[in-house]
């Protein structure tokens, strides 16, 4: 990764076609960035496509038995007791 | 209306059971119109967000609270805005669920719920402005509880 430094105000240029100017740097931390790009070159927060990849991996269709077998886990779960450890040893 | 669901066969449905999600779903932007089709015996806490347009793609859903009593959404101001709401309490949550063998394994996604609101029949996918909650929690992570 390349590290550099910027302050309010100052700006990088990736390429030929991209900019990307900080805008803010607000109290509390958060940054606001300013990014010009041809309207081709997707610009995402990074969780955001994180999230459509998780998403991509929910929506590989479990087959129904595999389903079945989650549903009775889930019921299972909620009305199982807490473990208690097994207090009955080997007769000596 | 009828449909051919991924794991309910050919249902029929009522325009006024749609959910619209203007924006689709991360990664599934032009999915705008799903189903909720609880699962029969999961206590109403699994269920299937069936795309209208065809049998995929099919999502299994989750009930977070069932899981985790304690789990509090916050929504920002635009999200709310966008779903019509006051407060984030006002709307229901269904987390997306990545099923996997053995199903111990299976992962939920906390971070990203799916935002309901059941009045507009409105929902969105948002990510939670928060480190609290991951996008894959493993679902022997949550300990079983006493039902009420």
């Amino acid at each position: 990764m390349l590290v550099l430094s910027r302050k309010e105000g100052e700006s990088l240029v990736i390429g030929e076609e991209i900019s990307i100017t900080i805008l803010s740097v607000e109290p509390g931390g958060q940054v606001n960035i300013g990014i010009c790009a041809p309207k081709e070159v997707l610009v995402l927060r990074s969780e955001l496509q994180k999230a459509a990849s998780v998403n991509q991996d929910a929506a590989s269709t479990a087959s129904a038995t595999l389903v079945d077998e989650l549903r009775s886990a889930m019921v299972h779960r909620q009305t199982e007791a807490p473990r208690q450890p097994d207090h009955f040893g080997k007769n000596d | 209306m009828r449909l051919n669901t991924k794991y309910f066969g050919e249902i029929s449905y009522e325009a006024e059971d749609v959910l619209e999600f203007p924006n689709g779903l991360f990664g599934f932007e032009s999915e705008k119109q799903f189903l909720l089709l609880p699962f029969a015996g999961s206590d109403g806490n699994m269920l299937c967000l069936q795309s209208t347009r065809q049998s995929t793609p099919a999502f299994i859903a989750m009930n977070p609270f069932a899981l985790k009593p304690d789990y509090a959404p916050v929504l920002s101001g635009e999200e709310l805005r966008q779903l019509g709401a006051a407060r984030s309490e006002d709307l229901c949550y269904y987390v997306m669920c990545v099923v996997r063998e053995p199903v111990g394994e299976s992962t939920v996604n906390l971070r990203c719920p799916v935002a309901v609101n059941p009045d507009l029949r409105r929902a969105m996918q948002v990510i939670l402005d928060t480190e609290e909650y991951h996008m894959r929690h493993r679902l022997d992570e949550f300990s079983g509880g006493g039902g009420d």
